[in-house]
């Protein structure tokens, strides 16, 4: 039982952290905070993923040695040494999505206040209604 | 609206952590992420594509048009700000 949680608790920390930035999207008033909440939600996502690629036992960064001098092929790779290449290729994807999507959030927000001059979701509401 | 936010918060990380029990431990050298792919980018990189670095071989070799996409992402998104924050345009 100890080794199970001791096993598997950085899943159930990426799990909390991304539902606060759920719960930030969800209720927070501001759209800012909203915009707050997404970026952690897509940094748990992102530690999550990092979190896969470690193997125990002295491993460095997916980074060959004897690489260098065009000799190299002849080494026999080891790939118990190196992390997992992948998922670090898959989150810096992510990663251009997710400053993509905060610029042109960020760009939608300054619309929003140059039209009703307040990031509050109810009054930016009170003001659509009253026209 | 906050109970129901933190209601539904409650609900789905609870459905997240029952996905996790099923999880591999955290730094499983045989697990699933680590075995298949991953090990074919790591023995072949160097001979393949002459780049000690696998995450760049990968990323601008192996998965080049993933690359372009992005860069497609990226295009859409700075096209986008443009078209929102320029000023001066008839309203």
């Amino acid at each position: 039982m100890f080794e199970f949680v001791v096993s598997h608790y950085n899943y159930w920390a990426y799990v909390g952290l991304m539902m606060i930035g759920f719960y930030a999207m969800m209720a927070k008033k501001n759209l800012i905070k909203k915009i707050i909440g997404m970026n952690i939600f897509q940094s748990a996502i992102i530690l999550f993923y990092i979190s896969t690629s470690v193997k125990k036992g002295g491993v460095t960064v997916p980074i060959l040695e004897h690489g260098h001098g065009g000799h190299g092929a002849h080494h026999a790779v080891n790939i118990m040494q190196y992390a997992n290449p992948l998922p670090h290729v898959l989150m810096l994807t992510a990663i251009v999505v997710m400053v993509a999507t905060l610029g042109v959030a960020v760009a939608v927000c300054i619309m929003i206040y140059r039209r009703y001059n307040t990031l509050e979701e109810d009054e930016i509401i009170m003001s659509i209604k009253r026209g | 609206m906050k109970t129901l936010s933190v209601i539904t918060g409650v609900l789905v990380g609870a459905g997240l952590i029952y996905g996790t029990l099923d999880m591999p431990k955290w730094g499983d050298p045989h697990s699933a992420a680590s075995t298949h792919v991953s090990a074919y980018y790591l023995h072949h990189s160097l001979e393949q594509t002459a780049t000690p670095n696998v995450v760049t071989s990968v990323l601008a070799d192996y998965r080049g048009y993933d690359t372009l996409g992005e860069t497609t992402v990226i295009f859409t998104a700075g096209m986008a700000c443009i078209l929102l924050l320029r000023r001066g345009r008839s309203k």
